[in-house]
């Protein structure tokens, strides 16, 4: 966990294939309340480009990407 | 349901309505001869999975709001009106049809339920009752296209962690890339789904072959064929068109996902490349002597799996094949042939929306299960993401005991050295 983000709720997407990552987590941001954030987990490569342009459409923020290994972070606010 | 929005669908409705499309809505005789040919009627036993079935809660609309009979008497025949129930009737009808068209070879008529379907999927985003999942993709897509500038760096540092899995399964020159990005002048453009899996076998073999070769900063596959919607289709579409135009390529060639190359083969127009699916251009290095497959490499019996999009509705039937005599002697074919092959009940989006459809896609697909097992093939290749995961999903669900394999990861596998 990144050490000066709060985390409401962490997504484990690792091992699913494309657009599979991007549609849980399209699905689990809606388990937290707005303002809040999810921690998630990706190894699919397309995560990189796929997260940031569907919070953009979605109106949602990514405040950080840690790559750690394989596994992609993604520290996400629910805006909308 | 109100006037104004009634008067929106509709309008929708005839923005569909074509030469072609008439002729659709106009001719079923209700022979019945589509009956048994749908998968999911065949695996369901349920008339509303009838591929005229799905097509009369359609033509029902039509006859009442835009032919004569219909309208001046409303009250006659089954020409009902447009309600919230019709909604849902067209989201079934739509939802549970994969646009394999297998239906539409044994139509005396040749009526396109897929066709049919693309009015019933308009209408449903007209009304905000699509699947949301598959819009949000399309979206998705469609603001990577927008923005490139802002996600091409980590497009490129996602890229630049594969190439060492590249070069370890064949070794390229110094000063050579093991996967080259944005190049201009280069023969072929190589559009590929967001995974390590569609890039890096690809890879491979393109630098085996010496391919001139570039990949895509955009992803294959189009959710805006899935959700039936024209507009963003289109924006998918152009966002890869616009690409090979700037890098000037000869050829575009899709990996392997079947609606992406059928929307890319069909609905492009005229352009200054070829587009080809990475089937044909594997094929294609073997006939020219590019590649060389070990044979020995697969010892188990082989089956493949005709993405419906690719092989009964794009034409690409004999490569595949071509490929499989150069990788092995243990080629099983099923039956029947490939035109009349069984769709695996993915298409349509049904895949993409997940779990969600995971017990519809294991029901309506038995017959794809039994196709499959008579042949007792150990392992089933196939060409297109989409059947990949259902495939590995019935695999699963059935306890098949088949290794699904992507045709043209095999291909990569076996290369000898040159
Ligand atoms: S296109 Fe395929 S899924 Fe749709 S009705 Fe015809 S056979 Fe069935
Ligand atoms: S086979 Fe063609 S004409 Fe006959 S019922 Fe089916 S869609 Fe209608």
């Amino acid at each position: 966990m990144s050490e000066d983000i709060k985390v409401d709720k962490v997504l484990d997407l690792k091992g699913l294939p494309c657009p599979m990552p991007v549609v849980k987590v399209s699905k689990g941001i809606k388990d937290v309340e707005v303002g809040q954030v999810i921690e998630a987990h990706s190894t699919d490569p397309g995560s990189l480009t796929d997260f940031p342009a569907w919070a953009r459409t979605s109106g949602n923020e990514i405040l950080k990407t840690e790559q750690d290994g394989e596994v992609i972070k993604f520290y996400i606010k629910r805006n909308a | 349901m109100d006037n104004k929005m009634r008067d929106e669908l509709l309008n929708l409705f005839r923005s569909k309505i074509n030469r072609a499309m008439r002729y659709y809505l106009e001719t079923c005789t209700r022979c019945g001869v589509c009956t048994e040919a749908c998968h999911v009627y065949n695996s369901m036993g349920q008339t509303k999975y009838i591929a005229a079935y799905r097509h009369e809660i359609v033509r029902r609309l039509y006859k009442k709001y835009f032919k004569a009979r219909g309208k001046i008497w409303p009250g006659f025949g089954e020409a009902k009106g447009l309600s919230d129930m019709t909604l849902e009737e067209l989201f079934d009808a739509a939802y549970s049809c994969t646009g394999c068209r297998r239906c539409m070879v044994f139509c005396p008529f040749g009526i396109d339920t897929q066709m049919l379907m693309s009015i019933a999927k308009l209408m449903l985003i007209g009304a905000n009752a699509e699947p949301e999942i598959l819009t949000m993709l399309a979206d998705t897509s469609i603001e990577k296209g927008k923005s490139l500038e802002l996600f091409k760096e980590s497009f490129l540092t996602g890229i630049k962690n594969l190439e060492s899995e590249v070069v370890e399964k064949w070794k390229i020159e110094a000063g050579e890339t093991a996967i080259p990005v944005d190049v201009e002048d280069a023969d072929l453009l190589y559009v590929a789904l967001a995974g390590a899996h569609s890039i890096i076998p690809a890879a491979v073999v393109f630098n085996a072959a010496r391919e001139k070769w570039t990949l895509s900063f955009f992803e294959a596959v189009n959710f805006g064929a899935f959700v039936g919607d024209p507009t963003r289709t289109k924006l998918i579409m152009d966002r890869i068109i616009a690409e090979a135009k700037r890098l000037k390529v000869k050829e575009v060639c899709i990996c392997e996902c079947g609606t992406a190359y059928r929307v890319m083969k069909q609905l492009s127009g005229k352009q200054p490349f070829k587009v080809s699916s990475i089937t044909e251009v594997q094929a294609g290095y073997i006939r020219e002597g590019r590649i060389k497959l070990d044979k020995t490499k697969f010892t188990d019996t082989i089956t493949y799996h005709d993405p419906c999009q690719i092989a009964r509705n794009g034409g690409v039937i004999d490569e595949p094949r071509y490929i499989l005599d150069n990788l092995t002697d243990n080629f099983r074919d099923l039956t029947p042939e490939p035109k009349y092959n069984w769709c695996c009940g993915g298409g349509g989006g049904l895949v993409a929306l997940g779990d969600e459809t995971l017990d519809f896609r294991m029901k309506s697909a038995r017959v794809k299960v039994d196709q499959v097992k008579a042949t007792e093939a150990k392992i089933l290749a196939t060409a297109c993401e989409n059947c990949h995961t259902q495939l590995s999903n019935l695999n699963d669900h059935y306890k098949m005991d088949v290794a699904v394999r992507f045709l043209s990861s095999m291909v990569a596998d076996a290369l000898l050295p040159q």
